[in-house]
């Protein structure tokens, strides 16, 4: 358990012998809380080397996978600074666990507390390596990167995680729900106020399926989980959902407004009546509503329907620099009983051009561990999400391969 | 210990009551020949006074600079503006004004509820509790301020909300008429009022402190003269007490309004916000967001011109605790009880 050697314990020592030289009563209990301070430090210190050390090889047995890499990732070695969403963070963290395995030169810190805004604001201002971030660069942005950080051949964004916004409900001893796009748009609109609404009965066969008033929860700080669902309402039912998408809730009146989305999990769960959205990865116990993708057809959640909803509505939109994924989805193409209809994407950008190119290298490593088959299936066993198709992990790869 | 012994003679016998500042007055008294270690330490308590001053300002240029470029930008036009947390206000002002309201809202919805218990607690260990319980409430409602905040913003999630929850539909069943108790009542409990709530415990431990040691610096004789003509305990309290800790409890309410204002966590794991105008206590989509939780939830996705506006909104916040706690310290400067010679003999004479 306890380390042989710790580096911590050389200069404490030291320390230590030098104040206790010192006869003055005061002085010495002053050393020994030295002491104590300089024993906690370095045990902590060793208990993070333990940590550090034991993390890789925990996961590298559950990131076990058939398929053997095709990159030798052991060459690689450095150190990436990169952070942002907290959508993908749990997906970087086994990313991370299991690269780390395999190369043991490589230290990755994403920093999730950034968020998306402040991922893109530290890329941008050049002290990361990549952004993760639930949304591609905008205009503005693209343009900044290619006169600033990246210089002129700008930033490209390649779309590593994917995950499904679920709906979540809490009705006592109601375990399947369905609703449809337009339903959906009517109930967080506050248009339909009653679960024994005609809509909400006419989606689930023609049975009430409760009764009572329905509580809305959304999230009440900005995220990219609320700009994908808002982004959804508006293209299936714009008529009931007049509102832009933003990453902020649109909806006034009465709507719960809850921090993160565990809050919003925590207060379907806690309700009667309720009746929220958050990634699929968060949602624990709770059950989802299966949605419907046409008038018969409702789909419940599962990996594979959101990797096959990716691959039927997502095109790719470039943000005009060459070899650039943003993906643009039209959901009114998911009209297929084995697509999920709200499909999530989270993006990592990087420069086509690194400042310092020696962090080229590691950092390309990196993403295309997490473009490869075998990084997908670490983030879907570990964080929860779906793999992306094959064929936009080979763009990533080929965009990869242009970075310099 | 035995430094307050010699001070103060008359206050050994009653150490547990909370005296905070005795040993100190002790320490003054055992001042002796010059040494080098005085001037150090001179030199270091000056710096540490001026980077006070350093930080402070440095603090305001920050806010400054960093929210002038969205304050005075045009947010009818502006991409950045138009959308996502800042989405939907014609100017800075606009945007900050009701975040602004929501803040004093409910920080004074929090002075209302937590204020009198304070004081309650305060004149309960000055006044009224046997010296053992006196000592042992103290600790405790000192306790209370070690609580973090993400703490107590769990507590009011778990436990605060649905416990109100009964409280607030009866308000709105039958009190609905009342503006304050309006609206549609809500059915998960985060509301203002339960917010409200937990900012007063939050802010009980700052109040209760300050006027407890006010109310044991009220002149015994004052005490003693009034018990002397015949009035009661509570009568006694309302004639020499009140009177002589009335600047002291209305600066302790001010500073305590001050933590209110700023308070961060627990307000944003338990309000569901709204940035708009609203008095309503018991609603879900009516309760208006504070500056600081806005800022808090809003962060970590905004661009860097949203980022700016926030930071804007931060710098409203930080002039007006600026100007709480100055008034409040003003008002202690202009009519605070001067004397302290009085302070230690007050327990023995209340339990008289």
């Amino acid at each position: 358990m306890l380390p042989l050697y710790c580096p911590g314990w050389g200069p404490s020592g030291s320390r230590l012998a030098h104040h206790e030289r010192d006869t003055v009563k005061f002085r010495t209990a002053a050393a020994s809380g030295v002491l104590a301070a300089a024993t906690v430090l370095a045990l902590a210190a060793c208990a993070g080397g333990d940590t550090s050390g034991a993390e890789p090889s925990g996961s590298a047995s559950a990131s076990a996978s058939p398929t053997t890499p095709a990159v030798d990732y052991s060459k690689l070695a450095g150190t990436i600074t990169a952070g942002g969403s907290s959508a993908q963070a749990n997906a970087q963290a086994a990313w991370t666990a299991a690269l780390t395995a395999q190369a043991t030169g490589v230290t990755i810190n994403y920093d999730k507390s950034q968020g998306s805004g402040g991922g893109v604001t530290n890329f941008l201002g050049g002290t990361y390596d990549f952004a993760g971030s639930d949304s591609p660069l905008n205009a503005d942005q693209t343009a900044q990167a290619a006169s600033g950080t990246c210089g002129p051949d700008g930033a490209v964004n390649l779309p590593v995680y994917l995950d499904g916004v679920a709906i979540v409900y809490n009705l006592p001893g109601v375990t399947e729900l369905n609703l449809s796009g337009s339903t959906l748009a009517k109930i967080f609109n506050l248009q339909i106020t009653d679960w024994s609404d005609p809509a909400i009965t006419a989606d689930n066969g023609g049975t009430e399926v409760a009764s009572g008033p329905i509580q809305t929860v959304a999230r009440s700080d900005g995220s990219g989980t609320t700009a994908t669902f808002a982004n959804y309402l508006t293209q299936v039912n714009k008529a009931d959902w007049p509102y832009e998408a933003s990453n902020k809730w649109p909806v006034a009146g009465n709507v719960s407004a809850q921090q993160g989305g565990s809050g919003v999990v925590n207060t379907v769960k806690a309700g009667t009546g309720t009746i929220g959205y958050a990634d699929h990865s968060a949602i624990g116990d709770l059950t989802a509503a299966s949605i419907g993708v046409s008038a018969d057809d409702f789909v419940a959640f599962s990996a594979d329907a959101v990797t096959a909803a990716f691959a039927s509505a997502a095109t790719t939109a470039s943000n005009g620099v060459e070899g650039d994924l943003s993906q643009k989805i039209d959901y009114t193409k998911l009209t297929s009983a084995d697509t999920y209809p709200i499909p999530l994407v989270s993006y990592d950008i990087i420069c086509k051009t690194f400042k310092n190119s020696a962090q080229t290298e590691v950092t390309t490593g990196y993403l295309s561990f997490i473009a490869s088959e075998q990084g997908q299936a670490v983030a879907a066993k570990n964080a929860g999400s779906a793999p992306l198709p094959q064929d936009i992990l080979d763009q990533i790869n080929d965009t990869l391969a242009m970075v310099k | 210990m035995s430094d307050r012994t010699i001070a103060v003679p008359d206050g050994a016998p009653s150490p547990s009551s909370g005296h905070g500042s005795a040993p100190r007055e002790g320490g003054r008294s055992l001042a002796g020949k010059k040494h080098v270690g005085d001037s150090v330490f001179l030199g270091l308590s000056a710096a540490s006074a001026i980077s006070i001053m350093v930080i402070l300002a440095g603090v305001a240029i920050f806010l400054i600079v960093k929210a002038v470029p969205a304050i005075s930008a045009n947010w009818a036009d502006n991409p950045d503006l138009n959308s996502g947390p800042t989405g939907g206000w014609d100017s800075f002002w606009a945007y900050v004004t009701p975040l602004l309201w929501g803040t004093l809202w409910s920080s004074a919805i929090a002075i209302v509820l937590g204020a009198p218990v304070a004081l309650g607690i305060a004149l309960f260990i000055s006044h009224y509790a046997p010296r053992r319980i006196a000592g042992a409430l103290g600790y405790l409602v000192d306790l209370l301020a070690a609580v973090p905040s993400i703490v107590f913003g769990l507590w009011g999630i778990i436990v605060i909300r649905p416990f109100l929850l009964p409280f607030e539909q009866f308000l709105n069943q039958y009190l609905g008429w009342i503006p304050l108790f309006g609206g549609e009542a809500s059915s998960t409990g985060s509301t203002i009022l339960a917010g409200g709530v937990v900012l007063a415990v939050m802010i009980l431990p700052i109040i209760t402190s300050l006027t407890r040691e006010i109310f044991l610096q009220t002149p015994r004789l004052n005490e003693e003269a009034a018990l002397a003509l015949g009035a009661t305990r509570w009568e006694m309290v309302r004639m020499a007490v009140f009177p002589y800790a009335r600047s002291g409890m209305v600066s302790a309410t001010l500073l305590g309004l001050g933590r209110a204002l700023g308070e961060t966590m627990a307000i944003a794991l338990i309000i569901s916000p709204g940035i708009l105008f609203s008095v309503r206590l018991l609603t879900e989509g009516e309760n208006s967001q504070t500056i600081a939780a806005n800022i808090a939830l809003n962060f970590p996705i905004a661009t860097d011109l949203q980022r700016s506006a926030l930071i804007g909104t931060g710098l409203m916040l930080f002039v007006v605790s600026l100007a709480v706690n100055m008034i409040a310290r003003y008002i202690v400067a202009a009519t605070g009880p001067g004397a302290k010679a009085n302070r230690r003999s007050r327990v023995g004479t209340a339990r008289a």
